[in-house]
């Protein structure tokens, strides 16, 4: 099995390497032109549908930094997916080297059963959750500017911050009542 | 999508710098200037890296077979720990500032510029404020000291009144006692003799009233008389 590893190569001087998953390969497409605008750090954004990644790029591929999955809400496959390719990730990123990004969370259409399954997965994985919305050019710059946030810290580039740290602060909890039906 | 040439260069450079400990190519003469920048940058990042893998292996070693809640009861501790070191690292780090700011300010004193005839009469400010401020507390100290010295005495002063309130209570109490004794004996001994001769003068008015009547004279009309006989129930025999 290729796991793909965090710590097996060594940083790069002032860059930060993203990581976004995508089974539908749209929203990674415009959140990566965005990410791209950064200035003060040299992002590098790479684009994936699924893990595990091709093992012919192996050799050229820097250290990831972050790996971010890209859940749409009104889709089960794309849950599934993102589920599935949770296998192929080392344990040692998930010690703040993950994030899940949720689209579409305020569609009707959209069970309420699949966000609360979204949520326990990120909660039983200590990891942030964010929300985002993809339709409008202000939602992708402020998904942009808060995966930055999080990239930074995790790439070792923001003092006395690390990646552990961060997620202990952001990391997504579930709430007590979490099973019984809300007021929608 | 990948690092410029530039970077990727550089990035070449310092990894063959820091690993093979040979000579820097030739190329980086250009770069000189931002090579201990970059290497204190890259220093960095690695620093991170190797915590990051450290911590990693530190999970890895300490894997107890605990369920997720005992690791949740643990974790207030561990954060407290954690906020409890980063306080002394922000104060060490203030203190630290404020000895680089003493000596920045010491070297531009010895200066003896415009700046420092400046700094030197604001410091001579700050001295006549500081004694000022000593003379003041000093001053508020002993009106303190003062104030505790009279309380102390008024309290020892309510002390000393309660006893003899005390005490004064007492002696009534007891010079009232013997003195009732007494007075009791000589009432009761008064109060008999008073019913003694009650009875004695009742008595003696029934007599009468015996007497006049067996004698048959007509009391009524004389007023002597009628006054002996109608004044029986005016004294009431109390047994």
């Amino acid at each position: 099995m290729s796991l793909l590893k965090p710590f097996s190569k060594l940083p790069g001087l002032c860059t930060a390497n993203i990581l976004l998953v995508e089974s539908e390969e749209q929203f990674q497409q415009s959140l990566a032109d965005a990410l791209m605008e950064e200035t003060a750090v040299t992002v590098n954004v790479r684009l994936a549908k699924n893990l595990p990644l091709p093992m012919k790029n192996e050799e050229s591929r820097p250290r990831i930094d972050l790996v971010v999955f890209i859940i749409n809400l009104t889709s089960e496959l794309s849950f599934q997916s993102a589920e599935a390719s949770l296998k192929f990730l080392d344990p040692g990123y998930f010690l703040g080297k993950v994030c899940f990004l949720v689209t579409n969370a305020r569609n009707a259409s959209v069970p309420t059963e699949r966000l609360d399954a979204v949520r326990k997965l990120a909660a039983s994985l200590h990891c942030p959750l964010l929300f985002a919305e993809d339709q409008t050019p202000d939602g992708v710059t402020n998904a942009t500017e808060r995966l930055l946030t999080i990239l930074k810290v995790a790439a070792g580039l923001v003092p006395m911050a690390t990646a552990l740290y961060l997620s202990n602060l952001t990391r997504c909890t579930v709430p007590p009542d979490i099973d019984q039906p809300s007021f929608d | 999508m990948d690092p410029s040439d530039n970077m990727g260069a550089l990035n070449h450079m310092v990894e063959a710098v820091a690993l093979d400990n040979g000579p820097a190519p030739d190329s980086s003469t250009g770069q000189k200037d931002a090579l201990p920048n970059d290497m204190l940058r890259i220093k960095q990042q690695m620093s991170n890296q190797c915590f990051e893998m450290a911590v990693q292996l530190q999970a890895g070693k300490s894997k107890r077979s605990c369920s997720t809640s005992e690791a949740e009861r643990d974790l207030p501790d561990y954060v407290k720990e954690m906020e409890r070191v980063k306080t002394i690292n922000f104060n060490s780090t203030l203190a630290l500032h404020r000895m680089q700011m003493w000596h920045a300010i010491g070297e531009k004193l010895k200066q003896n510029d415009s700046e420092a005839v400046a700094l030197k009469a604001v410091n001579d400010r700050c001295m006549a404020l500081c004694s000022q401020i000593k003379q003041l507390q000093q001053e508020s100290r002993d009106l303190q000291d003062e104030i505790t010295e009279i309380q102390k005495k008024r309290l020892e002063m309510k002390r000393l009144t309660h006893e003899k309130m005390k005490e004064m209570e007492e002696l009534m109490s007891k010079k009232g006692h013997p003195e009732t004794e007494k007075y009791k004996a000589v009432l009761e001994k008064g109060q008999a003799n008073l019913e003694k001769y009650k009875k004695m003068i009742i008595m003696a008015q029934n007599v009468l009233r015996g007497i006049l009547l067996a004698c048959k004279v007509n009391w009524l009309d004389d007023p002597k008389l009628r006054d002996i006989g109608m004044t029986l129930e005016d004294f009431p025999i109390s047994d």
